[in-house]
Order: structure tokens, then sequence, then C-alpha cells
């Protein structure tokens, strides 16, 4: 069984996508979607992928800028490129930074079915070697790897593997490590550092795209998206809230 | 006739190169300064030449008269000095007869004193009593009876001693030799009675006459005696045949004939106490009256202006025609289709600010060109951007996939709408034909492009259409709207990533057309603004929608932006109408 995940802004065509990829019965799960590069960059650590699917004409980071950093930290990741005719030329030219397919719009399901198939094949060969290099630390790596993040939280491409890769530590034993050390998971430690800076904008009044951008999820929809996740609240309503209690502070 | 032949001529003179036009003229110049030349030369020579002629000539005639008379004057003593020789006055007084001694001692005598005389063809001394002695050269006849007639005598008798000339003794001798002799007559008196005694002829040869010009003629001015009949008298010259040459009687008389350049002066002198009228013929020689120092100015004048000529021809050759002919033939490559300039070495005179203004037009006209090329190919380009705009292979792939989507999972109501939408859009997009559509159309396509975009970005906007009916009809260049609406939707509403609002306004306000395309999206800071034309702008279809716009109108002024950051852009297409 191996991991799927699609990447598109157009959420008719992830979920096209879904039911044309669970259609073929091939021994694949779709484990998750994201609606752009940012947030795929976010999330893809928790959904552990072996094959992803990315429109190459995403806003704020576009399927180019995201294959390129998911080779470097994905080395084993297959990425399947998804364009529409006018960007053809533009996709091909992507084949040379380590793609493994691209596939052209509109989606035909045999092209697919083709594409997945040699994808699986490839997969098979290439055994899941997952050494777990344990290295002895201490609170003190834990202590730098915090304060790392609290640096660069607002770096739109930093996620948990880039701050492994960082550190020299194997991505998973990072996380367990992590967790264990803090009873809190290095993605949830970075967005929730996000988050507080972003409720401290948000209190400001500064518009969201700006908030957003400044924080380090460039993507408004996915920002939105984790802020009322984290908070409970809108964005606008939190910005709302704050303003008026200004007028009558003032 | 001649106005048409002027009017030829002209119209031949003006068809001439220029330079063919200043050969010419110099030809015609130089041939009107010849001739004006010679003929003032040469009537003012003729005139000249006549006045010097006709006042020589008569100088000329006198002088030989007086030579004759000196001659006849020589003569006479000759003839006193045989009346007072012993001899001969013995022989005349002698009264026996035969008398042969006496009159052989006259006839010693005559010969003595006649040796030393020239001319003289034979002497005879008739005495009264009819007896004579005589002498001569050759031989003559002498006609007795002529010499005894009253008439022959009284003449003689009147002059009393003084002498008579008479051509061949008024027909009492002849020569032998048939030449005619001219005879002095005088009457021979005795010394102490003062009687009569004998007459004295002496016949004298024409050489006495033709002695008299001897060294006046030229084969040019010959000379001819007349005896007082008007009688030729043969001195060797045949008589010209000429009517006027008649003497007539006149002291002096002078006339011209001949036609022009060969003109003859005749003029006719009766010698004063001689018989004889001298006549001249004299045929005019302009040369002779051309005097040598004239000549040399002349000639000098004359190739001075020559010369003169010859170097303004060279001056205008070199200096005008010549760079003329260099420039035009320099120009005529224009013609095969380079407008090259004239790289010429020209004088930096009026020819060469020619070839400056002309170079420098040649530059305007390149530029102008140029220009015209680069707007061509502006224009071309605008034109393919916006066909490659009107494919728009992206959107459609991209709807399909969201229709498809729809087919599988929503009701097919939907499918059909959205079908419907896609299809009356890209009928609108796509159509051929005129690039003008009206104004109504163009929203529509605004219309069903955003219901379709609201289909694949989950109603991430709101669509609002404040729209003039009035100006609904007006037409407007095809696919101006659509780009706008494209560019509101990625570049302002999709980056806020909160619901939005595209609007749609038309107005007419004066002559002008008002379209905005307003949404509330991210808005722009100056800075953006500003490289919003700028070719290495990403929101490409705006710039080739504005572009084509201008080319369609031919005006720059034919939109404005206007936004805030974060707040909103509104984009308003000024159409003129």
């Amino acid at each position: 069984m191996y991991k799927v995940m699609l990447i598109d802004d157009e959420r008719a065509i992830r979920n096209l996508l879904r039911i044309t990829i669970q259609n073929q019965e091939l021994d694949l799960e779709i484990v998750g979607e994201a609606s752009s590069g940012i947030e795929a960059i976010n999330t893809i650590d928790n959904y552990k992928p072996d094959i992803v699917f990315v429109d190459i004409r995403m806003p704020f980071m576009d399927g180019i800028e995201f294959s390129k950093l998911a080779i470097q930290r994905y080395p084993k990741l297959k990425i399947i490129i998804l364009t529409a005719y006018d960007d053809f030329e533009y996709a091909r030219s992507c084949i040379g930074i380590g793609v493994s397919a691209y596939l052209l719009k509109p989606i035909s399901r045999t092209e697919i079915r083709e594409t997945l198939l040699k994808v699986i094949d490839q997969l098979k060969v290439e055994k899941r070697e997952e050494d777990e290099d344990i290295i002895e630390d201490d609170q003190c790596s834990i202590a730098k790897i915090k304060e790392y993040i609290m640096k660069n939280y607002m770096e739109p491409d930093i996620n948990l593997t880039s701050i492994a890769q960082h550190f020299c530590f194997n991505t998973s034993y990072l996380s367990r490590m992590f967790k264990q050390k803090t009873g809190m998971g290095l993605s949830d430690f970075l967005m929730k550092c996000r988050m507080e800076r972003a409720i401290a904008y948000a209190k400001k009044g500064t518009r969201m795209y700006l908030t957003a951008r400044e924080v380090g999820i460039p993507d408004p929809n996915y920002f939105s998206k984790c802020f009322k996740k984290y908070t409970g609240k809108l964005y606008s309503e939190y910005a709302k809230n704050d303003t008026s209690n200004m007028a009558n502070e003032s | 006739m001649g106005k048409h032949l002027f009017r030829d001529f002209k119209r031949w003179f003006s068809s001439q190169m220029l330079k063919q036009k200043v050969r010419y003229l110099f030809l015609a110049i130089i041939t009107m300064y010849l001739v004006l030349f010679v003929l003032i030369n040469f009537f003012y020579l003729k005139e000249n030449m006549m006045n010097y002629t006709l006042n020589n000539n008569q100088k000329t005639m006198i002088s030989i008269g007086n030579n004759l008379k000196s001659e006849l004057n020589t003569i006479n003593s000759m003839s006193q000095l045989l009346m007072t020789n012993r001899d001969i006055i013995a022989y005349l007084k002698s009264e026996n007869s035969p008398r042969s001694l006496a009159s052989h001692r006259a006839t010693t005598a005559m010969y003595d004193i006649t040796n030393s005389f020239d001319h003289i063809t034979s002497v005879y001394l008739f005495r009264l009593d009819r007896e004579y002695v005589h002498i001569a050269k050759g031989i003559t006849w002498v006609y007795r009876n002529h010499l005894e007639s009253e008439e022959w005598t009284r003449e003689i008798y009147e002059k009393n001693g003084g002498y008579v000339i008479r051509i061949d003794g008024g027909g009492a001798f002849r020569s032998k030799s048939g030449e005619p002799l001219v005879s002095f007559i005088r009457l021979v008196n005795d010394l102490d009675t003062q009687k009569p005694m004998a007459i004295l002829v002496i016949n004298l040869s024409v050489s006495l006459l033709k002695d008299s010009y001897k060294n006046m003629e030229s084969p040019d001015k010959l000379f001819y005696y007349f005896d007082e009949n008007f009688q030729h008298i043969n001195t060797g010259h045949e008589l010209p045949n000429i009517e006027q040459f008649k003497p007539v009687d006149a002291p002096y008389h002078q006339v011209t004939v001949g036609a022009f350049g060969k003109e003859q002066v005749l003029s006719f002198y009766r010698i004063p106490d001689t018989p004889f009228i001298l006549a001249g013929i004299e045929r005019m020689s302009y040369i002779r009256f051309i005097p040598s120092e004239s000549i040399w100015i002349i000639i000098s004048l004359v190739a001075l202006t020559l010369f003169s000529l010859i170097l303004i021809g060279i001056f205008i050759t070199v200096y005008i025609t010549n760079p003329i002919e260099r420039l035009v033939q320099s120009m005529d490559k224009s013609k095969t289709g380079w407008l090259k300039r004239v790289s010429l070495p020209l004088p930096d005179d009026e020819i060469g600010h020619l070839k400056n203004s002309y170079n420098n037009m040649l530059v305007e006209i390149n530029k102008l060109i140029n220009e015209l090329l680069e707007k061509e190919k502006k224009t071309q380009q605008a034109e393919l951007n916006a066909l490659q705009e009107q494919i728009k292979p992206h959107f459609l792939y991209n709807t399909l996939d969201t229709i498809a989507y729809l087919a599988l999972q929503e009701s097919s109501e939907k499918v059909y709408d959205a079908i419907e939408t896609l299809g009356n859009f890209y009928r609108r997009f796509l159509s051929r034909g005129s690039s003008e559509i009206p104004l109504r159309e163009e929203i529509h396509i605004v219309k069903d492009y955003l219901k379709l975009q609201k289909l694949r970005y989950d109603d991430i906007f709101d669509d609002e259409y404040l729209l003039d009916e009035d100006v609904m009809s007006i037409k407007v260049p095809k696919l101006i709207l659509q780009p706008l609406v494209e560019n509101s939707l990625y570049h302002g509403v999709r980056p806020k990533g909160e619901r939005c609002v595209i609007r749609i306004t038309t107005k007419k306000k004066e002559n002008w057309l008002y379209i905005s395309v307003y949404d509330n999206g991210i808005g722009m800071n100056q800075e953006k603004l500003n490289t919003i034309m700028l070719d290495n702008n990403r929101s490409f279809g705006f710039k080739g929608t504005i572009e084509r716009i201008q080319y369609y109108y031919g005006r720059e002024d034919v939109y404005e932006v206007v936004s805030e950051e974060g707040l909103y852009t509104e984009v308003t297409l000024k159409i003129p109408l």
C-alpha cells in the first residue's frame, strides 16, 4: 500500500483526481490533500506520502518551487506534475530537476493509470530503508531547535524535515524525540509560534494576507484555515473584535 | 510657326541634362561672341579701308600724272635742244637742193641728242616746204596727207611753240608693231625772225605711260590710260570686263563696284595739260588693312575670352554639374529601395548643404519607416497575443476537469449549466470576423467567464455589474475586458484569501465611454503601479490589452489605474467615441 497526496488549488480537480485514482483499484491510499504548495509543505510530514500529484500552476508557491524543495527533502518521493497544455514546455524542463512524470490536463484516466503503474513499479524496486540513526541528545539540542524555530518560523518553506536536515536528525526520530521532550509535536510547535504572532498582528488590525505573509504562511486561504483551527475564530472576527475593542478603549 | 519652333526648342532644352545645357549655352555664347567680333571688326575695317583706299588713290593718281608730266617736260627740253642745234637750224635754213649734206648733218645731230633719252621711237622734222628729215628705231609709217591738212596743223600753229600731244600723231603715224605711239608735236620758229620754219614730231612709245605708274602697280592695283576721246590706250593690260569702267568728263572720279567682299574701287583722273585720262582698279584686300599689332590684340582677346569661357565652363563642371550629377546618381540608388545615405566628398557649399539636407531627410525617413515598422510589428505582436489569449487552453482544460468532477459528483443540471456556459463563452470568445463587438457581447463574455471561474474556485468572489443600457450597443475592440477581469481575479482577489467583489461599471461621459473593472483585492502600492506597463511584468494580459487599445485608437490616454494597497484596484478604460 502506497500513500498518495494531492496538491492542486482547485477543489474540484482534487476531488476528480481522488475519484479517478480510487477507481483504478491499485494498491494506493489517498492520505491527504493540499490546495497550495505552502499547505503541502506544512502538512506533508504528517501524511508521509510516497507519491504526490502537483499542479504546476498554483499561487504563492507553484508546483515547480514545491517540487524543488520536495526533491531535496524527500529523495524517495515520486512527484507527478499536472499541467495544462500552455505550461507544457515549462513542465518538460522540470524533468531535469527530478520529477517522475508529468500529466496533461484535462485528466485522462488511461494516462493516470499508466503513470501510476510505472511509479509503483519504481517504488517496488527501491526498498524502504528506514535507518534510524539514534543520536545521543540532550535538552540542549531541543532548546536549540526551539530557538531555531522561533527565529525562522516566518520562512514559508521550513517544516519538520527541513529542520531535521538542518540539525542532521532522522525526521521520525526528531519528531518522536521532540514530542517526548516537550509534550508537543514539532509541527504543532511551529504552528503555535506562527499563530501566536498572527494573533498579535490580528489585534493590531493588520490585513490577513499581510499577516499570513509575515508569519510564514503566505497562502491566506491555508493561513485562515490554520488560524481558525488554532483559535477557533475567523481572523476577520479577531481583527474586528480587536479594532472595536480598541475603539471602545479610545 | 516660329512660336511653335520656339516652344519645341524650349521643351527640348529643358529636357537636357544640366551638363548638356551648360555645354550648349557655352557653345552658343562662344559662337555669338565670335560672330559679333568678326562682324564688328569687319565693318570697322571696311570703313577704314575704304577711306584709306579712296584717299590714297587720288594721291597716287596725281603723282602718276606728275610723273608723266615731268617726263613730257624732259621731252620738251630735249625738243628745245633739237631746235637750237646748229646743224638742224642749218638744215632748216638751207635753200639749195639737193641738200644732202645738210640733211645728213641734221640727222646725225638728231641721233646724238635723242640718244640719251628713253621711250623715243622716232623723230620727224618737217620743213614747211615739205622737205623733212627723220630718225626712227623701228618702222613707222607716215601719212603725209594728214600732215598737210589744215585741221591737223591748226592747233599746232595756235600753240605757237607750245607742244601738242596726240596719240599716233592724230592719225599721221602708225607703228608697224601696232603699239600706239604718243606723239609730241611742236612748231619750230626761226630764232631771229620768230617765223615758223618747221614742225617737230617726236613719237614716243607707250613705255612712257607705263613708266609713269611703274612702281605703283601691284596685282591688286592696276592702271590704265585713256585718250581724250575716252579711247583705251593699250599699255599691256587687257581692259577688265566691268561695265562701270568708263571714264567720265570730270577731273577726278571714283566709284566702288562689286559684291560684298569683292569690292573694287574704280578711279579716273584727267591729267592736266595732257590728253590722258588715268584709270585705276583696286581690289580691296582686308588683310592688308589690319595692322599687325591689332591682329595680335585681337588674337589675344579672342584667346583670352575663349580661355575665360573654358575656365568658367570647367568651374561650372567641376563645382556644379559634376557634384550634382554624382549626387543625383547617388540619390538614384534610393530608387532601388535602399534609402542609403549619400556619402560623397562634396564641397561645403550649397551642394554640400543639399547633400546634408538630403541625408538628414533620409535619416528622418528611415526613422519614420522604422517607427512604422516597429509600430506594425507591435500591432502584429499585440494581435498575435490576443489570438493566443483567445485560445486559453489552460482555462479550457481546467474547466473541463471541473465539469468532469461535477458530472461524477453533482447533479446533471449543474453539469448542463456548466457546459452551456462554457459553450457560450467560447462561442463569443473565439468568434471570427470583425475585431469590434458591441459592449453587450463583451460583458457577456466576462459574465460567462466569471461564472466558470466561480465553479473552479468555490465562490471566492461576487461579481457585480453597474451597466448603463445606453452604452451597451457601442462597439469596442474585442476581448478588452476579460483580461482585466482575469487580472483582478488572479492578482487581486485570490491572493487576499477573503471573499471579494469584482465590479464592472460602464458609463458615458462627454465623448468618452468609461469601462471600469473594480476589485477589492490586495491592491497595489505605487511601486507596483509603476511597473504594471513594463515588459517584464507578470500580468502580461494587462499590458497586451492596453497596447491593443492604444494602437486601435492611435492614442495613449486610453486607461487609468487607481489602487490602494490592501483595499482595491480599479482599472478604467477610456474609449473615445
